[in-house]
Order: C-alpha cells, then structure tokens, then sequence
C-alpha cells in the first residue's frame, strides 16, 4: 500500500484517462484527497524554493518581494476559485462530478508542474545562459502537460464530450473572472459600511 | 557617598555631551556636504542612498568677474584649453574668460565688409578645436562664423530649399560644428532635426528628427470627428530638440524635450540613433518621479572624454551623469537659493573634471569640484573604457568602498576579475551587479575549469557507482535464485 501513494499519482499523470478513472469509481476518496492535499502543499513549497533558489540566469528575483506566505496564497487561491467556479458551471450543465472530484482531479493535474519544476529549481544553477532555453522549454512542457491534464481531468470527472469540455474550460476562466470582480466588490462594500459605523461611532463619542 | 554622586554626576555630564555633541556634529556633516541631492537607482529601481560625487565651490557673477552683471546668458562652452565662453544674450555679448575665472576679452561686434556688425539676442554658442567661434545669432536670423581673431569667416542666413516651406522663419537657437566644417544647428519651429549646413554654409539635409508620437485616446477622437473639426484640433507633430553637442568623433548628443521614450540620443552622420543603453535603466534624467512633477526635463547635454556624458534637468535643476554604457554615475544640483543650487539651469559645461552651470535668471555661474569619491569613480569609468583592467579593478575597488550601492561597479571588477581567471570571484561581482551575459560567461569558464580539475574524481565515483550497481544487481539475482520463489512474492 505506501508504494501506491507514490505509484498511483505518477501512473495517473501519464496513463490519465485510466487514472482519471480510477479516481473518480475505485479509490476511496480519503486516499484522494490525502494525495491532492500533499500536491498542493508540493506546489506551494516548490514555488517557494523556485523564487529562492533558482539559477541566476532564469530568476531575477528582488528579495525585498520575497513573500513565502503570498506564494502559498497563489496557489491555494487560484485552485480554489477554479474548483468553485468549475463546480457552479458544471452542476448547471449536466457534469456529474461532485465537488470533491473536481478538487482531486484539478490538484492531479498539478502533479507535472512539481515534478518538472523542482528538480530545474537544482539544475538551473548549473545551466549557462545558452542552455536557459532547455529550462523555458520543459517550463512550457510542465504547463502544457498540466492544461492536458486538467482537460482529461474534467472531461472524465463530468462525463463530458471533448468539445463541450472545451467550452466548460473556457466558461470557468470567465466566471472565475466574475467571481474576482464579486469577491472585490464584496470586500469594498464591507470597508465602506465598516468606516461608516466607526465614523457614527466616533462622532458620537465626541458629542456625548 | 557624596564623591560616588559627584562622579555620577560627572559621568552623566560627559554622557550629556557625547549626545549634544554627536547630534551637532551629524547636523553639522549633513550641512556641508549638502548630499541631499545625491543619490542612484538600484536595480530594481529603488533611489538608494550615494555619497556626493560633487560640490559646489564658487559663484561667479559678472561684477565679481569685472564684465558687468550677466543679462540672460543662455550658453557656455569651454574649449579644450580650458578658456570659457559666456554667451552673454541679454547684452549681446561674448565674454571669454582663462581657467581661473580671469576675463580675457569681450566680444561684442565683429567685422563685416569694413563696418561693425552687433548681434542680436544670440541664444546658442559653439567653439571649434582651432577656437572658431559660432553664435546662433537668433534675433538677426543668422549663424555667424568668426575665426580664432574674431574675424569673420562666413554667416549663414536663412537658406532657401524645396525641404523648407514657403513662410519658414530661420530662428537658430543652438549650433556646434563638426572637424569637416559642417555646421549644425537647431532652430525653433523645425520638426525634422537639426539643419546641416555645409562648409561653404549652404544647407544640404535635415538629420535625426524626431519620432511622431500618437496618443491613442486622441487618435480615436481624431478619427470620430469631422475634418472642420480636425482641422481645429492639435496636430501630430515630432517634438523638437531642445539641445546638441558634439564628440570628438563627430557624433552628435542631443537632448528633446519628449515626456516618453528617449530624450537622448546620439546621432550618427545618417542621423540614427546609436547610443548605447546598457544601463539597468535608460539615461533619462530620474526614473522615479511624482505624476505631478512628471520626468525631467532635459534642457543641455555636455559630453566629455571617454565618452562620459551629462544632462541638465531643468525641471529639478539636477545634472546627470551616465557612462558611455549608459550607467548613471551620479547627480548633483537642485532647485533652491544656497550654494550648488540653481534658479533657472540654463547651460552645463565641463572644464575638466569640474563643472560650470549656469544660471539664466541670476545670471551667475555655479562651479562645482569632484569630491575624492566623484575623482574616483571618474577615473574608474576613464581606466575601463581604455581598456586599463588593472587599474579600472584598483579604482572600482575603491569606489565601492566608497558607495557599496553602485552596482554597476561590481561588474567593472568582475570583467578585470574575469581575465585574471577568477572565475568564482568574478561570478559573485556579476551577480551584485545583476549582469546576467556576463554571469554566464564567467560561469561557463568555472564550470569547465571545475570539470578539468575534478575530472578523475568525477570519472572515478562514476566508474565505481556503476560496478556497485552492477555487483549488486548480480547478486541480488544470484540471491533469489538461491531462496526461490516465494520470496519473490512477498517482496511484492
């Protein structure tokens, strides 16, 4: 069984429509969500250690900036807005995936963006501004790698066709674009309301 | 008892003036040096703090100099020799002076076919090698070439061309001329570069002008309305220099008055722009300004040897100085009434290593002197351009011990660090630096370097890696074969 929780993620990221399969009828969902928890926390801890301790060559990178905290909110975030986004349209258009699924399956398909990455954060301190174009290059690799991913992802999860897939994909990036502009709108309001009580608060203590 | 309070008091007195004296002594540094204006951009474009590079000594007014008060000068030039010239516009006036402030002659007619001929609110002077003197002689509509005798050579009038329209006013405001005699010159009310007269003065060809900018936002106003209405609007025109000067070479530095892109350039004979702008930031004058203030606003360009060149911002009242890479070296001046401060720049020029501003509204002239670090730093910038790599790492070495922010000194060590086969050293300097070619140069030099050394070692680990492999992998083999089967599956 421990072999399996390294085993499985791997077998899913290159055999993805059997292991997306998999995830959605045969694996306990427990064993899911343990899985998609610790490739989150990779994610976060590998960007980290990317805005660090990569090569010179391909990380100009103020210090001053350096913000381990915000790293972790970049990825949690984004994923998170994703998932709900993807479960509002969904639930809406006949997907039949539940929320969990959608958060395993959206975290799996992370799985490249770690695996790539981490080992370049070592090797990129070894590469020569002329071979800077291997690093961009399995960059680029991990991404698409990743866009696939979430695509095989969606479409099993769902049980959709490929093209309606598509459009789901592109729908979820415009919603996740509402719900921004929502949760900033939201947010403003709530200061607003918050300074005008502790104005009325604070005239009235100075009358009185 | 009573002694133990006495001396505490005693020590509390002393303690009392170590901190008068300290915070006296601080207002006292900050008070002479006058650093406030000193300062340099970091990579990431943050104002960092920098010692003074110079400082002002001397204001010269023309009472003082015994030529009478200066009426709006609007141009100095000083010739290799070091003999000053104050364009002096208000009096219609040339005064020379040596290079300890002494006058030596007054200009202020010349010889025209046997009658004395005056200028007429000349805004623009130049001073050939051979000490021709050229005044853009705006008020008359003329530039006047005289010789090292004030006698006059030739006057260039307003010139007649297909390139120039019908009702075109010949106004020349600045002038230089090149080792060939050319003649070029900037006049107000001309979009398309500066006017090339030849060496008989007739004119040939406009060079260098402007790039047309186009605000989107009025483009598409332009677009929706009617031609009547076009017809009222302002048009798209290229904005004009505002000054040039001349190198030694012939290339010509010119300063425009753009609010975006670059405000200098450095004009070859085709009239294209080839300064070279290698710095973190682009020569501009200050990269970090309020939206109010907006950017500087270049009004004189000097260049000097080494093809170091300065700026004078007349908005802030600051001069720049940038290497021939394009590194911005220091800055000094500002807006104000003490000393090393201006009303209104009109003019820099450089008498050697000093420096001369002028002041158009007092009419005065601030001379400012390097402090050790500006001498320093200057001839560190002079030793790398000629190539002295040994003293340019001497000199760098020093700067930064002086000013630790100026990160573009930590790649002049790194290059000198580089030919000396200090490859690890040489690749920490680069990295303060933030230059990245040259990391990768020095680091590709390393990593062979380690390679060669290290090559029987890195070999034999190889070597002995694979044979474990190999070992281990048969026995492992031999191994299960001798326990059988079952313990195949439960390895499983």
């Amino acid at each position: 069984m421990s072999k399996e929780w390294i085993k499985y993620p791997l077998h899913l990221i290159v055999h993805p429509f059997n292991g997306y399969w998999d995830l959605k009828y045969d694996r306990s969902q427990r064993f899911n969500l343990i899985i998609s928890f610790t490739v989150l926390f990779l994610l976060a801890v590998t960007n980290i250690l990317s805005s660090q301790y990569s090569g010179f060559l391909v990380n100009l990178f103020n210090p001053n900036e350096m913000n381990s905290f915000l790293e972790v909110v970049y990825v949690v975030v984004p994923i998170l807005f994703w998932c709900v986004a993807n479960w509002s349209l969904t639930t809406l258009m006949d997907g039949e995936g539940k929320f969990v699924e959608i958060f395993t399956s959206t975290c799996f398909a992370l799985i490249p963006l770690v695996v790539v990455n981490f080992p370049w954060i070592w090797l990129s301190n070894v590469i020569s501004m002329q071979e800077t174009a291997f690093y961009y290059f399995s960059n680029s690799v991990a991404v698409i790698w990743f866009m696939f991913l979430l695509f095989v992802g969606n479409m099993t999860v769902h049980q959709f066709t490929p093209s309606k897939t598509i459009g789901i994909l592109i729908l979820t990036v415009v919603a996740m674009g509402f719900m921004a502009f929502i949760s900033l709108l939201f947010f403003s309001l709530v200061q607003q309301i918050i300074a005008f009580i502790s104005v009325i608060y604070q005239e009235i203590v100075m009358r009185s | 008892m009573l002694r133990r309070i006495r001396r505490g008091r005693a020590s509390l007195l002393i303690a009392l003036c170590c901190i008068l004296g300290a915070s006296l002594g601080g207002t006292l540094v900050q008070a002479e040096d006058g650093t406030a204006a000193s300062y340099n951009y970091s990579f990431w474009g943050d104002t960092v703090a920098s010692p003074a590079a110079y400082q002002a000594t001397a204001l010269l007014s023309g009472p003082d100099l015994g030529v009478g008060p200066f009426k709006e000068p609007n141009d100095i030039h000083v010739t290799k020799d070091k003999q000053i010239y104050v364009l002096d516009s208000g009096n219609n006036r040339i005064v020379i002076l040596d290079e300890r402030f002494k006058p030596v002659a007054t200009i202020d007619s010349f010889d025209r076919d046997g009658q004395a001929d005056k200028f007429q609110n000349p805004q623009g002077l130049f001073v050939t090698e051979e000490k021709h003197v050229i005044v853009a002689d705006t008020g008359n509509k003329r530039v006047v070439h005289l010789d090292q005798h004030i006698k006059l050579v030739k006057i260039v009038e307003a010139p007649e061309s297909e390139l120039l329209q019908a009702h075109f006013q010949f106004q020349p405001v600045r002038v230089v001329m090149d080792e060939a005699q050319r003649i070029y010159a900037m006049a107000t009310g001309i979009f398309d570069g500066f006017m090339e007269f030849n060496a008989d003065g007739a004119f040939t060809s406009f060079i260098g002008a402007n790039r047309v900018y186009v605000d989107p936002v009025e483009y598409l106003w332009k677009r929706l309305s009617t031609r009547a209405q076009r017809s009222q609007m302002v048009m798209f025109t290229p904005t004009e220099f505002t000054n040039l000067d001349i190198d030694d070479e012939g290339f010509i530095y010119a300063t425009n008055g753009d609010l975006w892109g670059d405000n200098i350039k450095k004009l070859n004979a085709q009239g294209n722009d080839i300064l070279r702008r290698t710095g973190y930031f682009n020569p501009q004058g200050d990269v970090r300004y309020t939206p109010e203030a907006g950017p500087s606003r270049l009004v004189d360009i000097d260049v000097a040897d080494s093809e170091m060149y300065s700026v004078l911002d007349s908005k802030r009242g600051r001069v720049f100085t940038y290497s021939g890479d394009g590194h911005f070296m220091y800055v000094f001046g500002g807006i104000g009434n003490q000393l090393g401060e201006f009303n209104t720049p009109a003019a820099i020029e450089r008498v050697g290593d000093d420096f001369l501003v002028l002041d158009k509204a007092l009419g005065e002239i601030t001379v400012f002197q390097t402090t050790a670090y500006g001498r320093t730093l200057n001839e560190a910038v002079r030793s790398y351009y000629s190539g002295e790599e040994e003293e340019a790492f001497q000199l760098f070495n020093q700067t930064i011990n002086m000013n630790a922010n100026l990160e573009f000194a930590y790649a002049g060590i790194g290059k000198s660090l580089l030919r000396q086969g200090d490859y690890d050293e040489a690749m920490k300097h680069f990295k303060r630096s933030m230059d990245q070619p040259n990391y990768s140069k020095a680091f590709l030099l390393f990593r062979k370097q380690v390679m060669r050394e290290h090559f029987a070692t890195i070999m034999t680990v190889i070597v002995v890696l694979a044979a474990c492999a190999l070992l281990l992998r048969n026995y492992r083999k031999t191994s299960v074969r001798k326990r059988g089967v079952s313990i195949e599956q439960r390895v499983d």
